[in-house]
């Protein structure tokens, strides 16, 4: 969803990837990584599983003005905030019921070089929950 | 000796009590249940004794469910509506059905006549459900 959508695409020119896996020399682009997982359990089988994604965009500062990355932040919030996934749409994932995904915090980061201060990475985003139940 | 998971337990609730407790129909997205079945003891004690003593008299049978809301299953609502008990079959784990030694059985189970209540707890998380149950009539551990 993230990685077909031209306004993101946009503002993150080289695309949308699951954590180190942005090739050599991006300088544009969204990572999303998995930072905790829930497998939550009624009697005999598993009832939801409760995913905790970072999604968040990532740019070199020389590669653009700061509001580039502002757009980006705003835009995947857009997307993810508060949508819902149905099964059997492009967007739902098949055996499974779409129970809710929404942000549970913000990320802002900005990470510098150690040898060349002047050399800065912005980290913009958000931890988003995505609760699905086994169908 | 068996002592197994509890992943595996079940409630079955029957609103018409006219069938063995494996038919009961089961109660989805349940994951707690409690069963007290506390003796009520009456103090004796008398001149002479050199503790307390006491007789034991009726046992009590009560206890909780608790589980998720799912809208596909009613039963436990509907279950609280009723003006008549119906068969409640508590089950701590369904698989245990091969002991270690002897013939294969329906899983062990606390069964009897019960009248049930219903609560619901929505909040941004999965709304919870909970209900009490009372009994109607003697239970027993079955199998």
């Amino acid at each position: 969803m993230l990685g077909s959508d031209p306004t993101l695409l946009s503002h993150m020119t080289n695309g949308v990837y699951w954590a180190g896996e942005a090739p050599e020399g991006s300088t544009k682009f969204v990572e999303v990584s998995l930072a905790d997982s829930d497998d939550v359990w009624v009697f005999q089988r598993r009832a939801y599983e409760d995913a905790l994604y970072l999604v968040k965009a990532v740019m070199l500062s020389s590669a653009g003005p700061k509001a580039t990355i502002t757009a980006a932040e705003a835009r995947i919030d857009a997307l993810l905030d508060g949508q819902r996934l149905g099964i059997g749409s492009p967007l739902g994932v098949d055996g499974y019921t779409f129970m809710d995904m929404a942000r549970e915090r913000r990320l802002r980061q900005t990470e510098r070089d150690d040898l060349d201060l002047s050399i800065k990475w912005w980290h913009r985003g958000g931890y988003y929950r995505v609760q699905m139940a086994t169908a | 000796m068996a002592i197994l998971s509890g992943r595996n337990g079940r409630v079955g609730f029957d609103s018409t009590p006219s069938g063995s407790p494996s038919e009961a129909q089961q109660i989805q997205a349940l994951n707690a249940w409690t069963a007290q079945f506390a003796t009520e003891f009456e103090d004796v004690s008398a001149f002479g004794n050199t503790n307390r003593v006491y007789v034991p008299g009726l046992r009590d049978g009560s206890g909780t469910i608790g589980g998720f809301w799912d809208s596909a299953d009613r039963t436990l609502w509907n279950a609280s509506l009723a003006t008549s008990p119906g068969k409640l079959v508590l089950v701590p784990n369904i698989s245990d059905t091969t002991p270690a030694s002897g013939s294969p059985h329906d899983a062990p189970s606390f069964t009897g006549l019960a009248y049930i209540d219903f609560s619901i707890d929505c909040s941004l998380a999965a709304p919870k459900v909970s209900a009490n149950w009372r009994a109607a009539g003697n239970f027993a551990l079955e199998n």
